[in-house]
């Protein structure tokens, strides 16, 4: 980039797609210039029509006829030319997406060799799976080892924080059993044992 | 084309500014700063003019009777020797160049190369032709560039417009003589 003109440098097919774009300016200018003519004829007929001179009208017409003619076929061939021109364009433009697939291709290829091949990864992730294990295995024998000395410690210093977050010490638990409470239960225990003879007997 | 006479008037729809429709306007003013006030409102007004008629190259002995100079209206006229004072001053102000040295026909850089040559590359940019070739004839003529400021440009501003931006490594030119094509980077 910049100021440097070798990196712009013209190909041939720069020259060869100019050349034909010359050629598609020139067939423009042909058409003007045929476009030009219609017209003057058309005007000369109309001309002639008005002074009463009909053979040169029609003449007019048919030159004008011709020159139409002739602006149909160049209308072709800038068909043509215009097809042929954005063909090659396209396959400049193809030539360099394969020139990139290419370059593409080549860093890919590069880069696996830095690598080193499959092997070399199959023993690499071998590696890293024997490490990962054994960094597993002393983990868990520093993990268990802290565990069994401090777990209790630990669970008392929660139950502590409990008690401390929610303020209100427990009430106490009533030492004295409520007596009629005693004998509706001891009632209703006789009741039960009454009902499971009589099941009992009729089985 | 409209290269060195002025189209006729029917064509646009110019409107004059209101120095225009003042007499005084059209003599030249003694006082200094009166004098300078109205050099820059003609200068103005010759480029808002040449814009609108796309006049890249004024042609003073023709131009003295189009209604840029004539305010038929008026009956006033700027004389040949103060439309170029006008235009001498305008050079000055590097809104206008003499082509040659008798002071007869001007370029008026209502756009100058430089600007021509930042408008024809943005074209470029924006259509996405950076890296095609296209003809000369192409960038002024051909209907794909009829909405662009620089459609029916002088083939020589287009030349210098060019060589600026083949200068800064933008573009090449090449090609024969007059079948010459550019190549955008």
């Amino acid at each position: 980039m910049g100021n440097n003109t070798s990196t712009h440098k013209i190909s041939a097919q720069d020259k060869a797609i100019l050349d034909m774009k010359n050629q598609r300016d020139k067939l423009h200018q042909y058409q003007k210039r045929i476009t030009v003519l219609t017209d003057r004829e058309k005007a000369i007929a109309k001309e002639m029509l008005a002074k009463g001179d009909k053979p040169r009208a029609l003449l007019a017409l048919r030159r004008k006829k011709y020159q139409e003619s002739l602006l149909a076929k160049t209308d072709a061939q800038l068909e043509q030319l215009e097809k042929l021109t954005s063909s090659v364009e396209f396959a400049l433009v193809q030539k360099d997406v394969v020139f990139g697939l290419q370059q593409g291709t080549n860093v890919l290829q590069e880069i696996h060799k830095e690598m080193g091949g499959l092997d070399h990864v199959e023993k690499l992730m071998g590696e890293t799976a024997d490490a990962i294990a054994y960094q597993q295995e002393v983990s868990d024998m520093l993990g268990g080892r802290i565990s069994n000395h401090d777990e209790d410690e630990v669970e008392d210093e929660l139950e502590a924080l409990e008690a401390e977050l929610t303020g209100v010490p427990l009430p106490d638990v009533p030492k004295t059993e409520l007596l009629a409470r005693e004998r509706a239960r001891a009632r209703e225990r006789e009741r039960e044992g009454q009902l499971e003879q009589r099941v009992a007997m009729l089985a | 084309m409209a290269t060195t006479a002025p189209p006729p008037t029917t064509t646009t729809s110019f409107t004059f500014p209101r120095e225009y429709h003042f007499p005084p306007f059209f003599s030249r003013q003694t006082q200094a700063t009166t004098h300078h006030a109205q050099c820059s409102k003609w200068s103005a007004l010759i480029r808002a003019y040449s814009r609108a008629h796309k006049v890249f190259k004024l042609s003073l002995i023709d131009a003295l009777d189009g209604e840029l100079f004539h305010n038929a209206a008026l009956h006033k006229r700027l004389s040949l020797e103060d439309a170029r004072d006008m235009l001498d001053f305008m050079c000055r102000e590097g809104r206008a160049e003499w082509i040659g040295a008798e002071k007869n026909v001007a370029w008026i850089w209502w756009r100058s190369p430089d600007e021509w040559a930042a408008a024809i590359a943005d074209w470029v940019d924006q259509t996405g032709q950076k890296n095609s070739v296209l003809t000369l004839y192409e960038l002024t003529e051909s209907e794909a560039t009829i909405s662009q400021e620089f459609h029916g440009m002088d083939p020589e501003l287009l030349q210098k417009a060019l060589s600026i931006l083949v200068k800064r490594g933008k573009a090449q030119v090449f090609g024969q003589e007059d079948q010459q094509g550019v190549k955008f980077f």
